[in-house]
């Protein structure tokens, strides 16, 4: 297993169904062991690119590969892959057993051998006790452990699972999101993960897909999409984020001016060539974290603009402000976020203060 | 358990036990008269027998409609019960002309049985196929093949399409998909519309009549028993008939229950 090696490749890969297109140009590479996550809005064409690496599906056009071989056209059946469907489909007729063992007792392997490997199976998932009950008298956490079992026994190079844990309530879903994550530390398969929930995408993965209509925008590691998102569909749809509208102004070294609304803003571009090179006065956004954004202080200089507490809210561990800045403190709504205090917050609702955040916390995407 | 109110319960309840009344009665009278012998066209209630279930017993004519039958249920069924689930399969596959099948399905078993069984009978004229028990047969499986069709094609579309991906994903070929999930997952739907096709070949009447040949199946003889005049044996034979075919649905509809109920009570 070596993460730097690709498993998997996506070549300029289309789908349509009938006349109309669900993924568009789609170049992607699973690289070997690592928990990659498909991370979308509803109807962006995660589960249409599980299927057509599963074989599910037939591509419209474009190539799959595996370890330097083409294999768009293989069969389903042939594929090393195997995968946790989200409606678990399990064989309602067979034994917790007979639908882990299925996979291997098709492929004619002896009944001794079965056994065992579906015993050690069902041990990895912790449903030893299982074996002889039907899919029917199990919880849905359980039912999630047997399909997981069901494709793991395979030993295949890749699992696919499409929102494997939508179906579980919340308590239930984490301790599932930690187990899978557990498990796939320990058999080291690469896992092929469909959710559109971030969170879960945060916990699990080692990188994340962003998929919006038919086009990934951007893979990376969450860190990466967190503070370094590449587009505003990103930069808006992954975690909580100030986006201010502007005109770019000419790069000075790592960072990069831009006129906006609160006035002049700079940001960072620091190893972001496409930063660098987007033509001065081309429209853009600066975004900030909600975290990033402080009350200033005296001898702060930079990014400083003034604006009214709109709202306080408690949540916990933080206090989070809404701030109206902009033109007549009405323009632009912004969040702030501070640790919580247990003598109260600092900030009052209605307040006018003043604000700002450091040019390193500043990322600029492209409109 | 109902959101009506407690007078309108009362009035439903009412009127559906006056329909069941009225609807199912008469079919009581033969099973309590068959116990009585009757004379000179009178039932003489006086003192019940079992005499008219031994000379039935005895009857040979009777016994040999009755092999009759059952040889042709049985092989209506079997005939009934592959063709049926081939042609569900072929349906849910979205294969061509699907809609065109689905509606030649359907046809003998709504169209009135007399026009099935005529245009049966003109077509075994036509490619010269003497009237025998194979006609028969034959009748009957175009007649019951809806029945068998519907009950396979209601279970296969109430299967997850996700079974099969799951089986074909998990390295099966389409051959061991089907024996292995479709096949089983179907086989209760199968044995549910066997029974039903077997309920309605034991009494079908009219289309038989006209496709058989010299020998007669037990609701025929039935048929020729009473142009002959009312006997009591025709009693016994009508109550045995009913018993046999309520017998019959009730084992159908333990077969159709949905799975999901039938596995959830073990
Ligand atoms: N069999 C199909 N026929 C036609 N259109 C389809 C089919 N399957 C999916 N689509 C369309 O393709 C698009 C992408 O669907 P897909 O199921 O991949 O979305 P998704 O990202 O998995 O969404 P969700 O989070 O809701 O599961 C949707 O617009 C959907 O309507
Ligand atoms: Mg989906």
């Amino acid at each position: 297993m070596n993460q730097n090696t690709d498993l998997l490749t996506l070549r300029s890969v289309s789908k349509s169904y009938g006349t109309v297109p669900v993924l568009h140009d789609i170049d992607l590479s699973i690289r070997d062991g690592e928990f990659l996550t498909v991370l979308g809005p509803s109807g962006s064409g995660k589960t249409t690119v599980l299927r057509l690496i599963g074989g599910l599906e037939p591509l419209t056009a474009g190539e799959i590969w595996l370890d330097g071989q083409e294999i768009s056209r293989m069969p389903i059946n042939k594929r090393p892959f195997n995968t946790v469907f989200q409606d678990y489909a399990l064989f309602p007729h067979m034994t917790v057993s007979g639908n882990v063992g299925y996979g291997l007792s098709v492929r004619h392997i002896k009944r001794k051998e079965i056994a065992s490997r579906v015993s050690q199976a069902l041990e990895l998932v912790q449903l030893g006790r299982f074996a002889d009950r039907f899919p029917a008298q199990l919880s849905g956490g359980q039912r999630q452990r047997v399909a997981l079992a069901r494709a793991l026994i395979c030993q295949p190079r890749l699992i696919l699972l499409d929102e494997p844990l939508a179906a579980l309530d919340l308590e239930l879903r984490r301790q599932m999101q930690e187990f899978l994550k557990s498990i796939q530390r320990e058999i080291k398969t690469t896992f092929l993960f469909v959710t559109h929930d971030q969170e879960e995408a945060i916990g699990m993965a080692d990188r994340i897909c962003v998929m919006q209509a038919g086009h990934i925008r951007q893979l990376g590691t969450p860190h990466e999409l967190y503070y370094k998102p590449n587009c505003e569909f990103v930069a808006r749809f992954f975690g909580e984020n100030n986006l201010v509208a502007g005109k770019l102004g000419p790069v000075q070294g790592e960072q990069r001016p831009i006129e906006t609304a609160l006035g002049r803003l700079v940001c960072s571009v620091s190893g972001q060539p496409h930063l660098k090179a987007a033509a001065d006065g081309a429209s853009a956004f600066a975004a900030f974290r909600p975290e990033a954004l402080r009350l200033a202080d005296a001898n702060d200089g930079d990014n400083r603009f003034s604006g009214v507490i709109a709202d306080l809210a408690f949540a916990g561990s933080s206090t989070v402000a809404t701030i109206m800045a902009g033109a007549d403190n009405a323009a632009q709504r912004l969040r702030l976020r501070m640790p919580s205090r247990i003598d109260g917050s600092i900030l009052k609702s209605g307040e006018t203060v003043s604000l700002c955040f450091a040019p390193h916390e500043g990322h600029l995407v492209l409109a | 358990m109902s959101a009506l109110p407690r007078p309108s319960t009362i009035f439903l309840a009412a009127i559906t036990s006056l329909v069941a009344v009225l609807l199912y009665s008469p079919l009581f009278v033969p099973i309590v008269s068959s116990f009585f012998i009757i004379s000179h066209g009178n039932v003489d209630w006086s003192s019940p027998t079992l005499s008219t279930y031994v000379a039935l017993a005895g009857n040979h004519d009777i016994l040999a409609a009755l092999r009759t039958t059952l040889i042709v249920g049985v092989c209506t069924v079997i005939l009934s019960v592959v063709s049926g689930t081939l042609l569900a399969l072929y349906y849910h596959g979205r294969r061509s002309g699907r809609s065109v099948l689905q509606f030649i399905i359907f046809l003998p078993f709504l169209m009135p049985p007399i026009i099935s069984g005529l245009a049966l009978l003109i077509f075994f004229r036509e490619i010269g196929l003497e009237r025998s028990l194979l006609t028969v047969v034959i009748g009957h499986t175009v007649f019951v093949l809806a029945i068998v069709y519907r009950t396979v094609l209601m279970r296969l579309q109430s299967m997850s399409r996700t079974l099969v991906e799951a089986s074909y994903d998990l390295g099966a070929t389409g051959w061991q998909t089907f024996w292995r999930v479709i096949l089983p997952n179907l086989s209760s739907a199968m044995v549910g519309g066997a029974i039903l096709a077997f309920a309605l070949s034991f009494d079908e009447t009219m289309i038989t009549i006209l496709v058989t040949g010299t020998q007669s199946t037990l609701p025929v003889r039935l048929w020729a028993m009473m142009r002959l005049g009312f006997s009591p044996d025709i009693n016994a034979l009508v109550a045995l008939i009913l018993m046999f075919t309520v017998l019959l649905c009730v084992l159908a509809a333990r077969f159709l229950i949905p799975r999901q109920m039938a596995t959830e009570r073990n």
